[in-house]
């Protein structure tokens, strides 16, 4: 016999697997784009719209779990981090939107180098699949390798930004610290994902 | 969401734990059946214990070793020990009617002694036990009335019969007739199970006052109701003592398996 | 699971002859009434027949004077009636409260082989014929004391009454569910004090009605008294000699030849049944009523 709560579960698993797919769509979309200098601001404002959608279907979804079932133990570290897990989600859409805001207002950014923003955002692609995945099959050791990753993201990112100050194009300088900015921000949230999932498995909070 | 969530009863883990209640040891069996395999377990004072389980796990005979209640099934055998405040109650030379009066004891049903009043009631523990003097009978009875929150309701109808009260009502006019004997420890087996829902919410809260001033243990089937109400849970599985803690991390984190299983509704 | 067309195809198995059950209903009701009239029946026609019979001879001087000669219709059935009454008080001083313990040690402490003995020879004992007992008692008593007497009388009576009281307040006792002893122990209170103050209160009406059924049972008892008592035409002189009872006298009066004294014997045998009802009036008064007098419900507890 199934209890009460399991197919409630099963739905937010879908709900929270879509939302994976769309942020790992949406992500690759912007730094794709930016990088192909390409204008996709609507193509991922429309993803990011549908996670917020879902993000809201997964916020009615596990309150009124708590409410009915009153979960514990690990039906109740799931569904919590799963709330904390849904909103990292629609940061990463909010700033991939970010992204091809960028493109979109500055225009052409043909003239720019985009080593720095190129390095960077291979790593993010990276990070993003790993904090999918590591919700996916609870893999704590793929948690580990987020965090560490995340530290690398830092020490790159406190390295070149202050770089642009000395930049002699304006328009560059400025979008390369905008989009390295929303990169950065992303690589953290993805690491947020990682503590929610080691609380998942270990029942441990990480307190900043 | 990088919230900080701070634990709200973080209890020093070491040194001057006060531990009212300690059972070591417990073997208790039937009928020949053992239905509590070695036991052992440390009740703080001033703090609600749970004690959850299946059903035949062990638990309410357990429970009964505690105030000597179990040497009266038939065919009972009994080892281990029992410390209240480090003297052990199951030495040959303690009569275990003294060792009942310092522990209390409330049961499932609601069962006041139907010929007598709601005053003879409370006052039966210490009537019968030789206790004369009528105006410390009298405060005593108001006390134990007022902390069970009867005060109220019946001050005027004292001498009306135990019975004539509803069922909430009776089982906290059981507890108040428990608490009247003065003891240190108060035991309640599935206290609110035979109860509608704002009657029991009215003895967890009134657990939540006792907890001030007695060690309770309370053993209960109702899962959330252990969250409510107690500090620490046990839980018990086939006579075992499986896993023993704060009732936080038992219910966000239990560390065994079958804890696990239990308290997520996939047995029992 | 069952669905909705299943349920109206197994439906169509079932014999719905309501109309049948409904008259077999009636017949059963009927017959079961025929037999409760048919029981009362003998218990009617004896009330009546005694009281018509009886009342005519009932007067001041039938229930407070000594017989008179044999025959002559004079005199009354005095001695008899405070025979009666002196050995019922007598035999249930002796009776209830052995009784009464026999009762409580078997349904508190006779859980064992031991109870079991004593709940056997109990059983037996109340079926032993009333007049075996009292030729024991002649033997015990009278033969030893040398002459008939109220302590012969007293003993037969009390060892008649013995098992049915034990009986009857080992069942009462062991209706009291078994909570409130357990609520007595864990307050700490003593054994007999459970026993007496909680448990034995709450199973008095049973109790009552034990001992009530014993005495209306030696009440009538005669056989035993021929061996014990001998009967006699004087009023009590003392609880070493003779006394008359009334199943005696009644037995006397009407073997004897005369109209007159079977008249005084249907006088008797009402007097002996009005004495028993009142016993039993009484005392249900005295100890059963209701204090207060408000009606309060059960709530939680079986009784």
């Amino acid at each position: 016999m199934t209890r009460l709560i399991d197919p409630h579960l099963t739905h937010l698993s879908e709900l929270m697997q879509q939302m994976c797919d769309l942020s790992i769509k949406g992500i690759n979309s912007a730094i794709d784009s930016y990088l192909g200098g390409q204008n996709a601001r609507n193509e991922v404002h429309e993803i990011s719209n549908q996670i917020l959608n879902l993000y809201d279907q997964v916020g009615d979804l596990t309150f009124d779990m708590i409410l009915r079932y009153q979960p514990v133990a690990s039906d109740f570290r799931l569904i919590r981090s799963s709330i904390e897990i849904s909103y990292g989600f629609t940061r990463f859409g909010r700033y991939a939107y970010d992204i091809t805001v960028v493109r979109d207002m500055f225009g052409d950014l043909s003239e720019c180098k985009n080593e720095v923003i190129y390095t960077l955002s291979g790593e993010i692609k990276h990070m993003i699949n790993l904090a999918v995945q590591s919700f996916a099959t609870l893999d704590l050791d793929k948690v580990r390798q987020l965090l560490s990753d995340e530290d690398l993201v830092d020490k790159y990112y406190n390295k070149h930004l202050p770089t642009l100050i000395n930049s002699t194009n304006t328009k560059c300088a400025l979008a390369d610290a905008l989009v390295l900015r929303y990169l950065e921000r992303i690589a953290d949230h993805a690491s947020f994902i990682g503590e929610s999932v080691n609380y998942i498995v270990t029942g441990k909070r990480k307190h900043h | 969401m990088e919230t900080l969530i701070e634990s709200p009863n973080k209890i020093s883990t070491t040194e001057d734990v006060k531990y009212k209640l300690v059972a070591e040891d417990i073997v208790a069996s039937y009928d020949n059946v053992v239905a509590v395999k070695n036991v052992t377990m440390k009740f703080r004072d001033k703090a609600v214990t749970a004690l959850i389980g299946p059903s035949g796990c062990g638990k309410t005979t357990f429970l009964r070793c505690l105030n000597r209640m179990h040497e009266l099934t038939k065919n009972a055998k009994i080892t281990g020990r029992v410390l209240l405040d480090g003297e052990d109650l199951y030495t040959n030379n303690q009569d275990p009617i003294i060792n009942r009066r310092k522990i209390g004891m409330v049961f499932q049903k609601p069962n006041p002694f139907p010929t007598m009043s709601i005053y003879d009631n409370v006052a039966a523990g210490l009537k019968l036990n030789g206790l004369k003097n009528k105006s410390v009978i009298d405060e005593i009875v108001e006390g134990c009335l007022k902390m069970v929150y009867l005060w109220d309701e019946v001050k005027n109808d004292l001498k009306k019969p135990g019975m004539s009260i509803s069922g909430g009502q009776q089982q906290r006019l059981c507890i108040a007739r428990a608490l009247a004997i003065q003891p240190e420890v108060l035991l309640m087996d599935e206290p609110a199970s035979a109860l509608d829902p704002i009657a029991t919410q009215k003895i967890e809260e009134m657990i939540n006052e006792l907890k001030k001033e007695y060690t309770i243990i309370i053993v209960t089937h109702n899962m959330q109701q252990a969250t409510r109400v107690s500090d620490y849970t046990g839980f018990m599985y086939l006579g075992d003592l499986m896993e023993f803690g704060e009732t936080k991390q038992i219910f966000e984190n239990p560390r065994n398996e079958i804890t696990a299983r239990y308290v997520q509704g996939q047995f029992g | 699971m069952i669905t909705v067309e299943q349920r109206a195809e197994f439906r169509k198995h079932f014999r719905y002859n309501v109309g049948r059950r409904l008259v077999i209903d009636k017949i059963v009701k009927g017959v079961v009434f025929g037999c409760v009239i048919i029981a009362i029946i003998p218990l009617g026609s004896i009330l009546v027949e005694v009281f018509t019979n009886g009342s005519a001879a009932l007067s001041i001087e039938f229930l407070t004077q000594i017989p008179g000669a044999v025959g002559s219709g004079e005199g009354g059935i005095g001695p008899a009636i405070q025979g009666t009454i002196v050995l019922i008080g007598m035999s249930s001083l002796i009776g209830v409260p052995v009784g009464v313990m026999g009762g409580i040690f078997l349904s508190e402490y006779g859980n064992n082989r031991f109870g079991k003995a004593v709940r056997f020879f109990n059983d037996v004992l109340a079926e032993f014929p009333t007049i075996v007992i009292g030729i024991f008692a002649f033997v015990m008593i009278v033969l030893v004391l040398g002459n008939f007497s109220v302590w012969a009388g007293t003993f037969a009576l009390s060892i008649i009454m013995l098992p049915i009281i034990t009986r009857t307040t080992e069942e009462s006792l062991k209706l009291i569910p078994i909570t409130y002893r357990e609520a007595g122990f864990a307050l700490g209170i003593k054994r007999w004090a459970i026993i007496l103050k909680i448990i034995l209160a709450q199973a008095k009406s049973g109790l009552v009605t034990g001992i009530l059924l014993a005495v209306a049972r030696i009440a009538g008892e005669t056989a035993p008294l021929i061996f014990t008592i001998l009967g006699s035409s004087q009023f009590m002189s003392g609880f070493d000699g003779p006394i008359d009872a009334l199943p005696l006298r009644i037995w006397r009066l009407s073997s004897l030849p005369y109209d007159s004294a079977v008249a005084q014997g249907w006088g008797a045998a009402l007097v002996l049944i009005l004495i028993v009802l009142s016993i039993n009036v009484g005392v249900r008064y005295a100890f059963l009523r209701k204090r207060g007098g408000t009606r309060f419900k059960m709530v939680g507890g079986s009784l």
